[in-house]
């Protein structure tokens, strides 16, 4: 019936055409770069009213009737690029545009920029950073992080005190999918999460989509934060770096052969515990280091405008060695990413535009180490195999749609561990999870008229669990490949806009979705050691229902953009441990899982200024999150942990002159929530704790501020190389949040004495840190 | 995780924390042991109230911990047994060291007045498999708990050999041996150097997944009181030329579960692990009703 439905409505689209026309298509680049523009706007300069904008790969198709026209290609902190022509049949034309400032002359009053999407768009509670905004924001030990500055936008919230950690409009952090050049990332954080594994030299753009999911995602019910990689300078050689507290960075691209094909390369890698070595030398812990490195990697190669192939690469490792050589005693623990994707691009026509991708992604976590005869071993995963075919098809300026198929083949290792000592082995013996994930979808985004336009999508999912298996149920044997379970969904997106002016509209939206692949947490913050698991028959899919509306203004000629969103969102099937669950690294996770239900809703409130000399945000959530699970506490709502009733980001970057740069950020959440502590009993003459309800106490509010000044000495030099430095303070009034609460208990039961003190643990107070970065230029 | 964390505590500060008022009433908590074995001590059941946050006991009122007007009962095979509170301060100084013993506490340290519901007239006599019931009434409350017995598996054998790295003549490495029998089986263990009384190790149960079914030799980590300085280099291993005692028992899983979600809350906490509740087999209250199958074995740990 759903799918009538969508067929109806899209011949409905088509058929509102009339006339003849002609279709202009090509790509968007940067002039200094080579690189794809994603999302610049492309419009008609007769009536702004018609345009397109790029897809992630900088293509863009307009359907324009015959005659002339003046076709205008724009995209923020780009001169526009104008086009004229005179439409007597399909046209190819690429857009190079000039990083700068518009210049006065070609100021075209269609012109369309970023801003208008705001109002205009049918997509809501979507933000893209182009990472050029990221990195003028104040960081953390001169870290810029991605994820962080995600973290400033409404509905996302942070996990905790400096971690790269989040939840998204009341959702866990397993619910985000996150993609690097379409590659799924299962664990984002470096350090416990204290640094995200973004670097964000090699980084093009980041998108964040946390309501109103275009049929194109799939797999995760909170948000979507699609990540896409530089692709490597193609007209000259260049390099970037800088030289932080802790780590230090390096990225190198050029031509590999000039307009056609190029590369990038980008590494980063902390020092912090290297410089204290000599200190250990002699001790009880020589040998023992810490440190995390990543490398990105991307080549694309331009066989002509219609064909391009891409291949880019990840691979990340944080690497805790621990050492105690007096006593023999040591281990290893490594952890990260790898992940790998090949995209081939092909123009079929003006109007379609395909994408086959072949994806790899790993996650390994390991922990190794022994002491004399006696060795163990720790270690959990997933890997996946993934198949993609995306069709943009673009059949008139009515009508942009979106179809394709994706098949991902999953492995799951459960925390698997191994010991020997001497001659006896031992091994929990868990085998890997097996499943195998599809995926059918198509979207069309509709424009009835200048004031009302629809996106109507359908997403089809199957999941299996494939063997070899052996059921816990009913102890029946799968073979390889075979299916254990399966489970399917369909999965309608819908999202409207109506203009009530040129300046505002209403825009709203139901999106549903499944999750086969669940992580829980038992700690306040995502840990390398948390396990993915697939559905299997004891667990079910995770699924999701919201609902989203708001209304979006622009004011003072688009320098402003404004919106207020609410949503409610229903979640079913949530997993999460029960209160008494103990880590056993001798049991398989999802044995202990306790399964219930979730609801959250919310208002967001969102004013951005783009453009002058002052820019930034100001962010405001208002919401509320809960969760009941019959297995804990009878099944008693409440508080999640995701829940933060206020939470307001303030973010400014001022531009005081060409060589001087200010940035600010203000962030206000209330306290997070926390089981408190109500007692303490003896046993064996040992103090123990007991609790209250779950999540039935606020730790005190958190809030801060972080400033930063980039000083570039020489802005207008025109030497290939070019300096500034970042001095950043972070949390610059010095606030004392708590992190967490710890207690001290002195007691001596055969002397009958006792106290109980408690201590507020603050872990970052105002830190200043410095960073060199670098840039450099062969042109 | 050990060394990471310091790299924050550069730069992390405390200040003191005070609570929110909860205003909870007390918590009844019992804890109760049976054991049977050799080197079996008495049961007994100390009746205490919780206490609230940020408390200051003096030994001088370290008295108002004990609930005094308990009716405690223990049943088995449709017999019911009371038990009468005894304190430590009414019985004449002989005869409270024995009392402190077997209560485990040190009888050379003791000075506080512990109170204690034991069976004075000796009418139990705790078996192997089977199962006990615990009753406890208080200001018109009924408290219950339920333990079993298991059947005992001890430890095969026992050796000393030197500390793994660096040579050390001080201190020894104590390796024992159990054969552990098909089936679910859960451990738990104590141990004592010289005149020390006995006391558990930090984790201080274990099931048997790694060695169901299995010969297996491991070493006996020594017992170290919490609270106390941690030395890394000693930590867990035994004096050279020294008597050792180890107590092994046997015991059910709801026992099991209390101190291994007690060993493990206790364990873990700070910023990273969430909270552990700890799962009592109490009806109504907190605490724990265990029974134990129990071996004491006498060791002496050589000079080099």
């Amino acid at each position: 019936m759903k799918q009538a439905i969508t067929l109806i409505v899209w011949i409905a689209g088509i058929l509102m055409l009339h006339g003849q026309s002609f279709t202009i298509s090509g790509y968007v680049t940067d002039e200094s770069s080579g690189e794809t523009l994603i999302g610049a706007n492309i419009v008609d300069g007769n009536n702004s009213e018609i345009g397109t904008s790029t897809n992630t790969y900088g293509f863009y198709s307009l359907t324009l009737p015959a005659g002339k026209h003046t076709i205008i290609a724009s995209y923020l902190g780009f001169q526009n690029g104008v086009f004229e022509v005179d439409l007597k049949e399909n046209v190819k034309h690429n857009f190079i545009l000039t990083e700068g400032i518009e210049i006065e002359e070609v100021v075209v009053t269609a012109t369309k920029d970023d801003a208008r999407r705001n109002v205009e768009s049918t997509q809501m509670g979507a933000i893209d950073l182009p990472v050029e905004e990221i990195k003028k924001l104040p960081v953390l030990f001169g870290e810029v992080d991605i994820l962080k500055t995600l973290q400033l936008l409404p509905g996302v919230l942070s996990a905790g005190e400096g971690t790269s950690g989040f939840y998204v409009r009341g959702g866990g952090p397993d619910q985000n999918l996150l993609l690097l050049d379409e590659a799924v990332v299962y664990n984002s954080g470096h350090l416990l999460g204290f640094f995200s594994v973004f670097n964000s030299d090699a980084i093009k753009k980041t998108s964040l989509i946390k309501g109103g999911m275009p049929a194109q995602y799939g797999g995760r019910l909170s948000s979507v934060i699609d990540i896409q990689m530089k692709e490597g300078n193609n007209k000259h050689f260049a390099a970037e770096g800088g030289i932080g507290i802790i780590s230090s960075r390096l990225t190198l691209e050029g031509p590999i052969i000039k307009d056609q094909s190029s590369f990038i390369i980008s590494g980063r890698r902390t020092y912090a515990l290297d410089l204290i070595q000599p200190f250990l030398k002699g001790g009880n812990f020589e040998g023992t280091n810490y440190y995390f490195y990543d490398l990105n990697t991307k080549l694309n190669h331009k066989f002509s405008d219609k064909d391009r192939l891409f291949f880019s690469a990840y691979f990340g490792r944080d690497v805790f060695k621990f050492s105690q050589p007096k006593r023999d005693f040591g281990f290893n623990l490594p952890y990260g990413n790898s992940t790998a994707t090949l995209r081939w691009n092909h123009v079929f026509s003006d109007k379609l535009f395909f994408n086959a991708s072949a994806i790899y992604n790993d996650y390994q976590f390991s922990f190794e180490g022994g002491q004399e005869d006696f060795k163990f071993k720790l270690f959990s995963g997933v890997k996946d195999w993934n198949g993609k075919f995306d069709f943009d098809y673009y059949p008139n300026n009515k009508n942009s749609i979106k179809f394709g198929l994706n098949y991902t083949y999953h492995t799951l290792t459960p925390n698997t561990a191994q010991a020997n000592n001497g001659d006896v082995d031992f091994s929990t013996g868990f085998l890997p999870k097996y499943g195998d994930e599809t995926a059918i979808y198509i979207q069309d985004d509709i424009k009835f008229s200048n004031k009302f336009s629809v996106n109507i999508g359908l997403r089809g999912v199957l999941f299996s669990q494939l063997g070899p298996y052996t059921s816990k149920v009913t102890g029946e044997k799968f073979d390889n490949f075979e299916r254990a379970v399966t489970y399917n969904g369909l999965e309608p997106r819908f999202s409207f806009r109506y203009g009530l002016s040129d300046n505002s509209s209403i825009k709203g939206g139901v999106t549903m979705a499944n999750q086969f692949l669940h992580l829980v947490s038992n700690s306040s913050s995502t840990l390398p050691t948390d396990i993915w698991v697939p559905s299997t028959e004891t667990v079910k899919p995770q699924r999701s229902v919201q609902y989203a509306i708001g209304y979006f203004q622009n004011v003072l000629n688009d320098s402003y953009e404004a919106s207020f969103e609410t949503y409610y969102k229903s979640l079913y099937n949530q997993i999460d441990y029960a209160d008494d669950y103990v880590n056993d690294i001798s049991k398989e996770v999802e044995d202990a899982f306790v399964f219930g239900t979730g609801r959250a809703y919310g208002a967001e409130f969102f004013l951005k200024k783009s453009k002058g000399d002052l820019s930034g945000w100001i962010g405001y959530t208002l919401s509320k999150t809960e969760r009941s699970f019959p297995g804990i506490e009878g099944g008693r709502w409440y508080p999640a942990t995701y829940d933060r009733r206020n939470d307001l980001s303030v973010v400014a970057n001022y531009q005081l002159n060409k060589k001087i740069e200010f940035s600010a950020a203000f962030i206000y959440g209330t306290g997070k929530w926390y089981t408190p502590t109500l007692g303490f009993f003896f046993t064996e003459q040992n103090l123990n704790t007991y609790y209250g309800p779950r999540n039935s106490e606020r730790l005190p509010d958190y809030h801060r501020m972080d400033v930063s000044m980039t000083y570039t000495p020489k802005p207008d030099s025109k030497k290939k190389w070019q300096g500034s430095w970042n001095f950043s303070v972070y949390n610059v009034y010095n606030r004392k949040n708590p992190y967490f609460i710890n207690f001290e208990t002195e007691t001596d039961f055969e002397t009958g004495s006792s106290s109980i003190t408690g201590s507020q643990i603050t872990i970052f107070p105002i830190i200043p840190s410095i960073t060199y970065n670098f840039k450099w230029n062969q042109k | 995780m050990l060394l990471i964390l310091p790299a924050f505590i550069i730069f992390s500060c405390e200040q003191p924390y005070t609570p929110p008022d909860f205003n909870t009433e007390p918590q009844i908590v019992i804890e109760g042991y049976l054991e049977a074995g050799q080197g079996a001590g008495i049961p007994y059941v100390l009746v205490t109230k919780s206490l609230p946050f940020l408390t200051e006991i003096s030994p001088g009122d370290f008295d108002i911990l004990f609930v005094s007007n308990a009716v405690v009962a223990v049943s088995s095979d449709g017999k019911k047994v009371p038990l009468t509170q005894l304190c430590l301060n009414q019985l004449p100084e002989e005869l409270k060291k024995q009392a402190a013993i077997a209560l485990g506490l040190n009888p050379n340290n003791i000075t506080a007045n512990i109170c204690a519901y034991v069976d004075l007239l000796q009418q139990i006599k705790p078996q192997i498999g089977k199962t006990y019931d615990l009753e406890v009434l208080v200001d018109g409350k009924t408290i219950t708990a339920s333990t079993t017995i298991p059947n005992y598996v001890g430890l095969d054998s026992f050796r000393w050999t030197d500390l793994p790295g660096e040579p050390n003549d001080t201190l020894a490495q104590l390796l024992v041996t159990i054969n552990d029998p098909p089936g679910k089986n859960y451990y738990r263990y104590f141990t004592a150097q010289g005149d020390e009384s006995l006391i558990p190790p930090f984790t201080s149960v274990t099931d048997d997944v790694f060695f169901d079914g299995k010969e297996f030799e491991f070493p006996l980590t020594k017992a170290e009181r919490r609270g106390g300085d941690f030395d890394p280099n000693s930590f867990g291993y035994y004096t050279r030329g020294d008597s050792v005692t180890i107590k092994w028992c046997t015991i059910d899983k709801a026992h099991f579960d209390f101190w291994n979600t007690r060993d493990n809350g206790a364990n873990s906490g700070g910023p990273f692990s969430s909270y552990i509740r700890v799962k009592t087999n109490i009806n109504g209250g907190l605490g724990i009703w265990g029974g134990y199958a129990v071996g004491v074995t006498k060791l002496y740990c050589p000079e080099k």
